[in-house]
């Protein structure tokens, strides 16, 4: 494949033979490729201990920690190896560039919730970006209104419950209008009306959205195509329906048939 | 009232208090007086419960005796004494302007203040993360805390009590260690480099 054939397949995300390894640790990841188009909605799923934060880490280069010089990787599009959004390699040179365009919310929102009141911390994203002051307004309005919490700029961050506190979060993402988003068990511990209220947001989001959960009920109803990791591999790739309906598959790797797919 | 003062007179009030507090000498009964009645009348003024100051001078009292005790304890006679009883005073005056202050000020409010006034973002910032987090890690120590006391079936003895305590502090900072890695994970993912930016909330943001 040439370069140019390579950009002109459109990929919003794509993996190329990616493995990792703490140091002095075993395998986390092994040889794991995949594309997202842009817009797709991918659930990822899998047992605990499966490399699935490990692998959505990567998507936005907070792994591995030594990130690769763009000069050194190989042009050949074949024995291309890493990660790829928006056809631009993640590497030192692009790392800024790619954390624009990858918005990443994690599992516990006081991690991601840092800033003493909810203006500035949905407006630290587009400072770092460099936006003038009045779009830098702009921007923390239109998200908070877009996660439908319009009018908490003044709030205290510590005193939201954890439903608000996990759409501040994804304000904050979506403040630096990123083409991709990946999430990281967004819907642990939320209660049904929270978590309706976040997958409806999520459905407005028109990018492409990498989906790392254990709720596979919620995989069958937002989720395009699924991926399954187990053990640092990319076991199953394909239609959500076909692979958690695959009772034989889902077992093999500790999971079950969602309760949506078995009463057929 | 204090309330709503604008945030630079709040400041400047406390930190006039406090000088004056630190400055008079222990010596001149009458002025620590007055000055302990402008603090008093402060607290007055914005209708902070003296209840409230006295149970939080109750936690205070004994970190400030332990740091003044030492003194009449190496300085023989009424020096040390003396010395004892300033330190105690200017301390509890300080200590209640400082509570009078964060009852006036929301901390954005202060922050905001303290950043116009120039001090160095470094500083802001471990500030700022400090207050942000120090509620995190309390309600952790409390989770672990309860969880220790449902497994704990008897009236432990003082020397288990101190023994779990040091576990507790030490699982705590660990637990602390792990997450200001992934706090800065969070910073770097949206675009941190370093540099500390910061806008000005606006009254059109405070709907």
């Amino acid at each position: 494949m040439t370069e140019s054939s390579v950009i002109s397949s459109p990929s919003a995300v794509r993996v190329e033979r990616l493995s990792f390894r703490y140091p002095g640790g075993p395998d986390v990841l092994t040889d794991i490729s995949f594309t997202i188009a842009p817009g797709e909605i991918i659930g990822l799923v899998g047992p605990s201990g499966a490399g699935k934060s490990t692998l959505l880490q990567h998507l936005n280069g907070l792994l591995p920690s030594k990130l690769p010089d763009t000069s050194t990787l190989p042009l050949e599009a074949d024995t291309r190896q890493g990660v790829f959004i928006d056809n631009i390699p993640v590497a030192r040179k692009t790392i800024a560039e790619i954390r624009r365009r990858v918005g990443f919310l994690f599992q516990d929102p006081d991690d991601q919730l840092f800033c003493p009141t909810v203006f500035e911390d949905v407006a630290f994203g587009p400072l770092n970006l460099g936006l003038s002051d009045d779009e830098v307004r702009q921007r923390v309005r239109g998200s908070l209104a877009s996660v439908g919490l319009a009018g908490y700029e003044p709030r205290s961050t510590l005193r939201l419950s954890l439903g608000e506190r996990k759409r501040v979060c994804l304000a904050g993402v979506f403040a630096c209008q990123p083409s991709v988003l990946t999430l990281d068990e967004p819907f642990s511990s939320l209660d049904p009306r929270a978590r309706r209220t976040l997958i409806a947001i999520l459905r407005q989001f028109s990018g492409s959205q990498i989906i790392a959960t254990h709720d596979l009920d919620i995989v069958v109803d937002l989720c395009h195509r699924v991926l399954l990791l187990d053990g640092g591999q990319l076991r199953a790739a394909g239609q959500t329906r076909d692979i958690l309906g695959n009772e034989a598959l889902m077992e093999r790797h500790g999971l079950e048939v969602p309760w949506r797919l078995r009463q057929k | 009232m204090c309330h709503r003062w604008p945030p630079f007179a709040k400041l400047f009030t406390a930190i006039a208090m406090i000088l004056a507090a630190t400055c008079v000498p222990i010596t001149h009964g009458p002025l620590v007086g007055i000055v302990a009645c402008v603090i008093f009348f402060a607290h007055t003024l914005a209708r902070i419960p003296l209840a409230y100051v006295c149970r939080r001078l109750l936690f205070f009292w004994p970190t400030l005796f332990l740091m003044a005790i030492s003194l009449p304890l190496s300085q023989a006679g009424q020096k040390g004494w003396l010395l004892f009883v300033t330190i105690f005073v200017r301390g509890t005056l300080s200590f209640s302007t400082a509570l009078w202050l964060v009852n006036v000020m929301p901390f954005d409010q202060l922050l905001a203040t303290l950043r116009h006034l120039r001090v160095p973002d470094v500083l802001l910032a471990i500030v700022s993360l400090m207050y942000r987090f120090l509620f995190v890690l309390w309600d952790e120590l409390d989770r672990m805390r309860t969880a220790r006391s449902a497994r704990m079936f008897r009236k432990p003895t003082l020397w288990e009590t101190w023994r779990s305590a040091a576990h507790l502090v030490g699982r705590l900072l660990i637990r602390a260690l792990d997450r200001a890695d992934r706090i800065h994970g969070a910073m770097l993912a949206r675009g941190w480099d370093g540099r500390t930016r910061w806008i000005e909330q606006r009254r059109e943001d405070r709907p």
